[in-house]
């Protein structure tokens, strides 16, 4: 007989293997699943869990400063600053009037400007304000006023304002360094990013027990000294600016260097521009710095280059004379002299370079062909030709630390031109051939230094973040340019032209008797785009040196179509080597005649 | 048949003919597999708290680092801004425009003029 007992059990039994088997199903349900999320999809899974988890970073490195002599310190001149963009989320805000206030209280401005930026709709960020100081940043935040909101970015800061700013450049936004030598020295400034790839919290910060975690800290870039005297920069500065308002030219160019070394210690142009604000200028021109990358024909002042030539070939000796009949026709044109000059008469070099003769420098070249004819053969022009892109370097870039370069041209010393003479002798008084005003210095430099072409530089030396110094050594580009005995023939012979205007009543050239200084003016027509030369504007152009035992500085300046009456090169440029010079002797950097 | 006469037969089963059913079998003194797998559970548990631990402290230090590290650029930056503002203060035009520069007065040049 079997029991109600015996039936109960048996019922509990089959349900208990129900449950069991459901238990067992929804167990084997759950493995599968696991297997399949955990073994099957797994590198699906853990690819969606590192997407949410895993932050990977590119550490920025900070920026290496850009420094200058001034006196016997160094000191900066670029640096780096964080900087705050002040934004507004207007639905956010709740007092507009008091926000607004508080808004111009701290920064400045017009209060209704920000109460119109902070009512715009349709939008959750309206930016207020650029480059608002860390100081005005945390003032700001610190009255908690909702919908404000600001975000940090490293700024290059330039605290001279425009002080040799088309000679330093700029950081673009991306932090990338545009013009000057932000632009040419941008990968020693810039240094290498890190990189932080790392398991984070929801907040983003990394977990440091995550297996994994890369974590290279940026390197920083080397800061850059520069060959610049800020001083001697500055006083530059305010005579270009004081000499571009008298001669009202289009551009004014200026360079002080050391012609031993090819160091660059001043160098400017005018008009220019503050840094600081790169983005409110309007005519990108201003950004170029137009003493490395505008090319001119020089005019007169090519004679300095012509004249050690001949010299050094031996086709003239630096105290010969000749006969100047003040017209040479070349190629059925005419090259004459000016009436002031006196005529057909016995001429010798000097008064080639004090009197500025075009026929005397022709007849230079006619001696580089056969010295005692007056023709211009290939032998001339190859010779002259060599000495201006081999010698001399011109019609390349001098490689000087700059963001742009230009070239220059060479006319090629193709004897199937019909013209070809009339080219050259073009290029013996510097017209038909173009350079930069540093090409013409660095070149010039070559002769008052005796011989020897130094690379020109605006680097002095490389300081890496651990202070290790790397010293950017004098680098020679030619030997033997010309003979030593030629640049002590050349000085002389450039004293002499300042001596001659002197005389001729321009007395800003008078210089104390310890000190030597020399120079040449250039006066140089300026081609017509549409062929040919415009007839009464003109570029003015003066090389020339100052020192006391020896020349101890060279200077060259470019003024680009002055506003005056008369010779550009004697009336618009000399007086700004006239001002440098005296600057230069007044403010005691040059060591006096012992 | 009941639950218990059907364990009875099923003991009987192992049960040798003239054996006792009953013997006094030394028992060796070890856990059973139940305890066993119990205490490797607990044993796990102690090991992942105390993976857990160690984890969680490490990952503090973590914070730590970080806030460390945000200090070290709010230094860095305050450092940077009080560079910029010497550099300022001490720039050429600032001086050059400074009252004590307008009241100097600009001397001759050395030296004999050269005639």
């Amino acid at each position: 007989m079997v029991s109600s007992n015996d039936n109960k059990d048996d019922s509990i039994n089959a349900r208990l293997k129900l449950w069991y088997g459901l238990l067992v199903i929804v167990i084997v349900v759950f493995i599968i699943q696991l297997f399949n999320i955990e073994v099957i999809h797994y590198q699906k899974y853990k690819n969606k869990a590192l997407s949410y988890q895993l932050e990977a970073y590119n550490i920025p490195a900070t920026r290496g400063l850009i420094e200058a002599k001034e006196g016997n310190s160094i000191v900066p001149i670029v640096l780096n600053q964080e900087l705050y963009t002040l934004y507004a989320d207007p639905p956010l805000i709740k007092n507009l009037n008091k926000t607004a206030s508080r808004v111009t209280s701290v920064i400045g401005g017009n209060v209704n400007n920000y109460k119109s930026l902070m009512s715009i709709k349709g939008t959750q960020y309206v930016i207020l304000a650029h480059k608002i100081t860390a100081s005005q940043n945390s003032k700001i935040l610190s009255y908690k006023m909702p919908g404000i909101g600001s975000q940090g970015q490293d700024y290059r800061a330039y605290p001279d304002g425009s002080l040799a700013a088309q000679v330093l450049g700029f950081v673009n936004n991306s932090g990338v360094g545009e013009y000057g030598l932000e632009q040419a020295m941008n990968k020693q400034l810039s240094g290498t990013p890190g990189r932080l790839k790392a398991i984070t919290d929801a907040n983003g910060v990394p977990l440091a027990a995550s297996k994994g975690n890369i974590d290279i800290p940026p390197k920083p870039g080397d800061n850059v000294v520069t060959t610049l005297n800020l001083s001697m920069q500055a006083q530059m500065e305010k005579i270009l600016a004081s000499e571009y308002k008298k001669t009202k030219s289009h551009q004014l160019s200026a360079i002080i260097m050391n012609p031993y070394n090819g160091q660059v210690l001043a160098m400017a142009n005018y008009p220019t521009y503050n840094p600081n604000n790169y983005q409110n200028v309007s005519n990108q021109k201003l950004f170029q710095n137009a003493a490395v990358d505008y090319a001119i024909e020089p005019g007169s002042t090519m004679k300095t280059l012509t004249t050690p030539t001949a010299i050094n070939v031996g086709a003239i000796t630096p105290s010969e004379s000749f006969y100047d009949p003040a017209h040479w026709v070349i190629d059925g044109f005419n090259i004459h002299d000016i009436s002031i000059d006196g005529g057909a008469r016995e001429q010798n070099i000097a008064s080639i370079l004090s009197l500025s003769l075009n026929t005397g420098a022709t007849w230079m070249l006619m001696q580089m062909s056969n010295k005692g004819h007056t023709q211009i053969t290939a032998k001339g022009i190859d010779t002259w030709h060599n000495y201006m892109v081999n010698h001399f370097r011109l019609g390349q870039p001098t490689g000087i630390e700059q963001g742009y370069q230009a070239s220059g041209y060479v006319p090629p010393p193709d004897m199937a031109d019909p013209s070809i003479n009339l080219t050259y002798a073009n290029t013996a008084f510097g017209q038909g051939v173009t350079m930069t005003a540093i090409q013409q210095l660095a070149a010039f430099n070559s002769v008052i230094d005796g011989g020897i072409y130094f690379k020109p530089t605006l680097v002095s030396e490389l300081i890496s973040p651990s202070g290790k110094i790397v010293v950017n050594k004098p680098k020679i580009l030619e030997k033997n340019v010309v003979a030593p005995s030629v640049g002590k023939d050349m000085i002389p012979l450039l004293q002499n032209v300042v001596k001659a205007y002197l005389h001729g009543g321009s007395t800003f050239m008078n210089f104390p008797a310890n000190y030597i200084v020399g120079g040449k003016t250039g006066t140089a027509q300026v081609a017509a785009p549409t062929g040919g030369y415009y007839k009464n504007i003109f570029n003015g152009t003066y090389i020339g040196f100052v020192g006391g035992d020896q020349p101890q500085y060279t200077i060259i300046v470019y003024n680009i179509k002055p506003n005056v009456a008369g010779y550009a090169g004697t009336n618009a440029s000399q007086p700004v080597f006239a001002d440098l010079a005296h600057m230069l002797i007044n403010e005691g950097y040059v060591i006096p005649r012992t | 048949m009941t639950y218990s006469s059907s364990l009875a037969m099923n003991r009987s089963r192992f049960i040798a003919r003239n054996q006792n059913a009953v013997s006094f079998k030394a028992q060796a003194k070890s856990l059973g597999p139940v305890s066993n797998t119990l205490t490797l559970i607990v044993l796990a548990c102690l090991l992942g708290m105390f993976y857990l631990s160690q984890v969680t402290r490490t990952n503090a230090f973590g914070y730590q680092i970080n806030n460390l590290q945000q200090t070290q650029a709010n230094l860095k930056n305050q450092e940077s801004n009080l560079q910029v503002e010497s550099a300022r203060l001490q720039s050429i035009n600032r001086i050059d425009n400074s009252s004590v520069a307008k009241s100097m007065v600009a001397v001759s040049p050395s030296g004999a003029a050269q005639n």
